[in-house]
């Protein structure tokens, strides 16, 4: 079990930099997921930390000790990778067994491990087959058994699950989860799926395009966004986002008025300085804080689109007056018949022209 | 059904037609053939003729002994070297790596008799840069087209450079066909370069060294250009004849058709009963 710590590590590939400067610190034993869109550098950050690729400046210390010039090998880190890489002329016991043997590891301890990471897996009965004759989730298995194999102090995985169907990505995440706490090792996980991220994370670092947008436990990511980007990436269907201006400040805080709609403001407290009047800014909903009409600080006429019955909940897809798209969550129980309705906004953020959160 | 099959054998015909006379027909003419006297005008049945001649014939197992000769030098010589040249040209610290692609390749496209001219004048005797080279590290020279051994040393260099390159390209495309990441997982895992090599190009790659070996197999099988223009006719003295020169010798020199299509048949017979002995020693075993 180790710590893991990124000090302003760098990413170039020849001139163009990936990585801009990223500071993270994973403690021992913590499961932290690292997430974001499609080439923002996810995998380039975790093949740093494994050592597959060279680190253009920064640091990486893993338990405590300085890593840039250590051999992937001897970093005590294991990866699974998303394609499973695992070899294809070999059985899966050979597959699990392969770098032991390789390495002269004694033949009874390896058995024991191979034995071990079979039975937590349950591929026991695989043993003898080549990967061609596995299928995806027994292939992710195999390629996770040969990580545990190699008993390190932590485990990197880079989208494991992606190439499998929607129900066994289900399964499969359980059963990492289950893996993490029965091992208690650390656990750097890749996706892009924000869903993968909320169940699993300790801690998830959310990233955009080199950069860190806020790393924090998946309830305070959600709760408590530090951006527009962060706000819109977690939950689902994500936040709702409103153009608003700042038409002055009263007791409670300032007071906001949507754009397009004179009659319908809002007030937000901030403990920070506040803008200017005047400022635009957007207000950010998420779709199961829209309240019925006179439930909150203010009343917001949409005009319904689409109704999505999930069963025990709804989504209303509605559009404003002033023809911004808005997803309303609603018990299933409580979806309105007519085609214009009035909701109430219960919370809200506010963030500035920039992005940022307003607080 | 019917009809759209008939259209499209109607279409086909014009190539079936020439595919026939030109390709079907030799192979089963030659084997009759191979049946008949075709010393006697005219040609009459007599089945132990040339097949009897055959088993007895010293030149027959000359040509015999030296094929195979070459074959089990050259051909795993050859391939080792494929296989050196397709990992260098794999390796990511390697640059021009189109030039040396195109260099690889460029023997099989060099006209055979400009080739072989070359081959003469670079190891003739006295004025070729190869004797000179061997000089020069102060060893002797070599008499490469009057002594046996070193004749058949050069047909075997001759060809090995003609081919290597060629088969190297298509290790290479088998090389680049394995994924990185299995590499990665074993960089992981500790395993050394040197072991990544053996136990998983290798084997990965053997199905790609077997179509290899079989290709060349065949060639060499029927192995004409190099001993019939570097050592003259399968020079010296009958030392580098192979059986493709023998069959030229026989057909073309001595019209003797009968002989020179129990050659054939012999060597066709011979390239692929090595052929499936080596697709089944190197079988998938399960
Ligand atoms: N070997 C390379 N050479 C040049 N650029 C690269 C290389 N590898 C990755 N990149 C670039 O670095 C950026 C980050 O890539 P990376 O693979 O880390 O993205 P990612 O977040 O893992 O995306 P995905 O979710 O699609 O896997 C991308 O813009 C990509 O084009
Ligand atoms: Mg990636």
């Amino acid at each position: 079990m180790a710590t893991v710590t990124l000090s302003n590590v760098v990413k170039r590939f020849g001139a163009f930099e990936v990585v801009h400067g990223a500071n993270i610190d994973i403690k021992d034993g913590e499961f932290v997921v690292f997430v974001g869109p499609s080439g923002c550098g996810k995998s380039t950050l975790l093949r740093m930390i494994a050592g597959l690729e060279d680190i253009s400046g920064g640091e990486i210390a893993i338990g405590g000790k300085l890593v840039n010039d250590v051999e992937p090998a001897d970093r005590g880190i294991a990866m699974v990778f998303q394609s499973y890489a695992l070899y294809p002329h070999m059985s899966v016991e050979q597959n699990l067994s392969f770098g032991l043997r390789m390495t002269g590891n004694p033949k009874a301890d390896t058995d024991r491990r191979v034995k071990r990471a079979a039975e937590i897996l349950r591929i026991s009965e695989l043993m003898d087959r080549r990967p061609k004759k596995l299928s995806g989730g027994q292939r992710q298995r195999v390629a996770i058994g040969r990580a545990i194999v190699r008993e390190p102090q932590v485990f990197l995985f880079d989208e494991p699950l992606s190439n499998l169907d929607a129900e066994l990505r289900v399964q499969m995440r359980v059963e990492i989860s289950r893996l993490h706490k029965e091992l208690g090792a650390t656990m750097i996980y890749v996706t892009h799926d924000q869903t993968e991220a909320m169940t699993l994370a300790d801690r998830i670092v959310v990233l955009r395009a080199g950069h860190i947008e806020q790393i924090g436990r998946p309830l305070d990511l959600y709760d408590d966004p530090d951006n527009l980007f962060v706000a819109g990436f977690v939950g689902s269907p994500k936040m709702n986002f409103i153009k608003a201006q700042i038409v002055g400040h009263d007791a409670r805080g300032v007071v906001v008025e949507l754009a397009g709609q004179e009659k319908t403001r809002l007030t937000q407290p901030l403990t920070g300085p506040a803008p200017e009047p005047g400022s635009k800014v957007i207000v950010g909903v998420r779709p199961e804080h829209f309240g019925n009409a006179g439930e909150g600080d203010t009343d917001l006429i949409v005009a319904i689109d689409v109704v999505e019955h999930l069963g025990g909940t709804s989504f209303l897809y509605a559009r404003t007056a002033h023809g911004e798209d808005v997803v309303i969550q609603r018990d299933a129980a409580k979806v309105p018949t007519t085609s214009e309705v009035t909701v109430s906004i219960r919370k809200s953020y506010l963030f500035d022209e920039n992005g940022l959160r307003l607080r | 059904m019917r009809n759209r099959n008939a259209t499209a054998y109607r279409f086909l015909a014009p190539y079936l037609l020439i595919f026939s006379v030109f390709w079907v027909w030799p192979i089963i003419s030659s084997f009759i053939i191979s049946f008949q006297a075709t010393r006697t005008v005219p040609w009459r049945f007599a089945p132990g003729f040339n097949w009897g001649r055959l088993i007895g014939d010293p030149a027959f197992f000359n040509a015999l002994k030296n094929t195979l000769l070459i074959l089990v030098i050259q051909v795993p010589v050859m391939i080792a070297l494929a296989m050196v040249m397709a990992v260098l040209l794999n390796s990511p610290l390697l640059k021009a790596r189109g030039l040396y692609r195109f260099a690889f390749f460029a023997p099989v496209v060099v006209g055979e008799v400009a080739y072989s001219a070359v081959f003469r004048l670079m190891f003739s005797l006295d004025f070729g840069i190869v004797n000179k080279l061997l000089n020069s590290i102060g060893l002797p020279k070599i008499d490469w087209f009057s002594n046996v051994t070193p004749a058949m040393a050069l047909i075997m260099i001759a060809v090995t450079w003609r081919w290597a390159g060629y088969n190297a390209i298509i290790l290479l495309a088998g090389m680049q066909s394995i994924p990185e990441d299995v590499y990665e997982a074993a960089t992981l895992d500790r395993v050394s370069k040197l072991k990544q090599f053996f136990y998983i190009t290798l084997p990965l790659l053997k199905p790609v060294i077997v179509f290899c070996l079989v290709l060349s197999i065949i060639g060499t099988m029927q192995l004409f250009t190099e001993p019939f223009l570097i050592t003259e006719r399968g020079g010296p003295g009958g030392g580098t004849e192979t059986l493709g020169l023998l069959l030229y010798r026989q057909g073309f020199r001595s019209l003797n058709f009968g002989y020179a299509s129990a050659v054939a048949y012999t060597m066709a017979a011979l390239a692929i009963a090595i052929t499936l002995a080596q697709l089944w020693l190197t079988r998938e075993k399960q």
